[in-house]
């Protein structure tokens, strides 16, 4: 099977410095993968790369088995298959749906199917009725939740997601969590960096751990992770670690 | 204090009266001082977007051409365009010299640097995660700087504002490059420094009441923005 992603040689440089650099990786699509690893790891840098917004310094990054494409109009449309929700998301000023409108108008999608779109988006992140609300009345959660709408309303084939409960107080982050669950359950593609090893567990995410900007060991599938906890190991997050036990 | 109270009534009697001269006056000074600033948004505005949103080398050089440019005297600005402008200049063969058009290139070469400077202000102090957010919703290049500008209009607003300010308040380029021709290129500024001197003052202290009112209301609306 063609895998969703495949990276080959990658390396992403910010000037003099090299943030990223990765040999060989698959992605396969309707799975949940964890970006997991500390600060300066190279997540961010990763889910960039993933969601087109950035192309890498050299290496090949292939989509569906396709070498990306070299003009910026071809990569857009490719783009917009891809939705990356930030850690800190920015929403448009205005109202909830202006900003679940907008990436529907420049689908090309009419009134009726856009509205249609953003109930349905808000209902599902338990906003049914802001869509009226101004977005500068939002508290920390429900703008988290807003951009986890907007991103769904496109009905993006992947979902990234950068560090998606951080900064939610508990019951947020409750409701958030069981939000990846569902999509994840309907077979959304997603990939999410996380720093929450429990968050990781609990979604069962297929885990990819990063360390200096490499992958170190391979992705390790939850049921891999789930049975190194079963047979009472601590679950470890860096493989470095796991292999000096 | 009597010269005072009189001419201030006399200026008031002659703009409840809508004096024609005083009207034409003003009239003049508005339209030239809107065009000016209209040619000036088009062009500023994107050369501010670019300037803020590019790396380039000379930057720096750019913007500190602009800061200079911000400050450079008004009728500097006068002498350069007349140079361009006169029959023995580069352009004297449109014959636009002592014209309004004349005045308004002028003041466009005036506000020009205020408006680039203040919208690379705005833009370069945009939430920088505007246009990675436009981008990942599927905008494209165009779109998604046009998503960021409107973000910061009101940062846009006050610039086109700012420059509107100095153009209608400038005396300099309007006297080299109009010449103060009664109703053809007399604007506020000019009519007051000739009324004066003439010793008419009541007139030019209704028309400096008048400057003034455009003023007020320029920072009234300028004091709105920053409170939204």
């Amino acid at each position: 099977m063609t895998p969703l992603y495949e990276l080959n040689n990658i390396e992403h440089r910010r000037g003099n410095c090299t943030v990223l650099q990765i040999d060989r990786l698959e992605l396969q699509s309707g799975r949940l993968y964890a970006l997991t690893g500390a600060n300066g790891a190279g997540k961010s840098t990763l889910l960039q790369l993933l969601a087109l917004l950035e192309r890498p310094t050299s290496g090949e990054l292939q989509i569906d088995g396709r070498a990306l494409p070299l003009q910026d109009r071809h990569l857009c449309r490719l783009r917009r298959d891809i939705t990356l929700v930030h850690q800190s998301a920015f929403l448009l000023s205005g109202t909830v749906a202006v900003n679940l409108a907008f990436g529907l108008k420049l689908r090309g999608l009419n009134r009726r199917e856009r509205e249609r779109r953003t109930l349905w988006a808000l209902q599902t992140v338990g906003l049914a009725d802001f869509a009226e609300r101004r977005v500068n009345q939002l508290s920390g959660g429900e703008v988290q939740r807003v951009a986890l709408a907007r991103a769904l309303a496109l009905n993006p084939r992947v979902l990234l997601l950068d560090e998606p409960t951080a900064g939610l107080d508990g019951d947020s982050a409750l409701a958030f969590e069981r939000l990846l669950t569902s999509l994840r359950d309907q077979g959304l593609s997603m990939i999410m960096a996380s720093h929450d090893p429990a968050l990781v567990q609990r979604l069962e995410a297929d885990e990819i751990h990063l360390v200096g900007g490499r992958i170190l060991g391979h992705p390790r599938s939850f049921s891999e992770s789930n049975r190194l906890t079963a047979a009472g190991s601590p679950l470890c997050l860096n493989p470095l670690k796991m292999q000096e036990r | 204090m009597s010269f005072l109270g009189e001419s201030f009534s006399t200026a008031v009697a002659l703009l409840l009266a809508l004096d024609s001269e005083v009207l034409a006056t003003v009239w003049t000074s508005l339209w030239v001082s809107l065009g000016a600033i209209l040619i000036s948004t088009v062009a500023a505005v994107p050369l501010g977007g670019v300037i803020a949103l590019r790396g380039f080398c000379g930057k720096r050089l750019v913007l500190t051409l602009l800061n200079t440019l911000m400050a450079l005297p008004t009728v500097v600005v006068g002498l350069l365009v007349y140079g361009l402008l006169s029959r023995q200049g580069p352009l004297g063969v449109y014959g636009l010299l002592f014209t309004p058009w004349a005045m308004m290139i002028g003041q466009v070469v005036l506000a020009v640097p205020i408006v680039v400077h203040y919208t690379v202000a705005a833009v370069a102090g945009a939430d920088p995660r505007i246009l990675p957010t436009a981008r990942t919703l599927g905008a494209g290049p165009v779109r998604s700087v046009l998503q960021l500008l409107l973000e910061v209009r009101f940062g846009i607003v006050a610039a086109v504002v700012a420059g509107f300010g100095r153009v209608i308040g400038e005396v300099g380029v309007a006297m080299m490059l109009g010449g103060n021709i009664r109703g053809t290129t007399r604007t506020m500024t000019t009519a007051i420094a000739l009324e004066t001197s003439k010793g008419e003052f009541a007139f030019a202290l209704a028309l400096g009441i008048v400057l003034m009112a455009v003023a007020l209301l320029v920072n009234l609306f300028l004091n709105l923005l920053q409170q939204r």
